[in-house]
């Protein structure tokens, strides 16, 4: 009974891993294993190749992923790395709109700046 | 044109890093030529000391060459060598580096693919020029 279900979870593996319970019995516990591991491990892989997507549809616009999320931040958007991504991806007008309030922030940031060395070179 | 500079933004076309449908587990790059690997540049006392390496998998069989011998010999392999360093290595970036033409002078066979200048958007070549 326990053999069977082994058997059927070792479909596709190599060599007698497939075929011989003793060695299948281990091939599939090793296989449970990275299954429980790698279900974690997705989660923060996706999240990678989220930011890895938005990082070139921002470069793209000249802006790089750090200002762009700065910019979201400051501005309360509370858009996720995923659905930021997607619009990225298949969007790519919509994205360009919220890659100019990113940078909108950046402008209003840098003016009180310019007038500081104003004041100092009229005094 | 520094060597690693260019390089590394031939790598990133040739990965397709630079598009927002990246996908690492596939194929999806740009084609990139690369003309006049002649002229490639190397700073400071590289081109008199930087060592270009090969086995032939014989004992003794190490064979070592200096940049400029290299460039006098086959310059496409320098570029060839730094891009490929900056690859993945594996299946599919054997599969990148064959998407990498370089040639010697300032022809190229593939004019009827219409090939579009690379854009560059690294400060340090910006600087550079």
């Amino acid at each position: 009974m326990n053999k069977d279900k082994i058997f059927k979870l070792a479909k596709g593996f190599r060599g007698r891993a497939k075929n011989c319970i003793r060695v299948a019995r281990e091939r599939v516990e090793k296989a449970l294993q990275y299954a429980y591991r790698d279900r974690r491990n997705k989660k923060r892989d996706m999240r990678g190749l989220w930011i890895q997507r938005i990082n070139a549809g921002t470069r793209i616009h000249g802006v790089k992923y750090g200002q762009f999320m700065h910019g979201l931040n400051t501005e309360n958007i509370q858009l996720n790395r995923k659905v930021l991504s997607e619009i990225a991806m298949h969007e790519p007008y919509s994205f360009k709109a919220l890659v100019d309030v990113a940078k909108n922030v950046f402008q209003k940031q840098c003016k009180p700046k310019q007038l500081l060395v104003q004041e100092k070179t009229v005094v | 044109m520094r060597l690693g500079r260019l390089a590394s933004t031939i790598a990133i076309h040739i990965r397709g890093k630079d598009l927002p449908t990246y996908t690492p587990s596939v194929d999806m790059g740009a084609f990139v030529i690369v003309v006049n690997a002649e002229k490639i540049a190397v700073t400071g006392k590289k081109r008199y000391q930087k060592l270009y390496r090969r086995h032939s998998g014989r004992p003794g069989g190490m064979k070592v060459e200096t940049f400029d011998q290299l460039q006098q010999r086959i310059p496409e392999r320098i570029v060839e060598h730094a891009v490929r360093g900056m690859l993945p290595k594996g299946r599919l970036g054997r599969r990148l580096f064959t998407k990498l033409k370089v040639y010697k002078g300032p022809e190229h066979p593939h004019a009827a693919q219409k090939p579009v200048p690379l854009p560059i958007s690294d400060k340090r070549i910006m600087l550079d020029k």
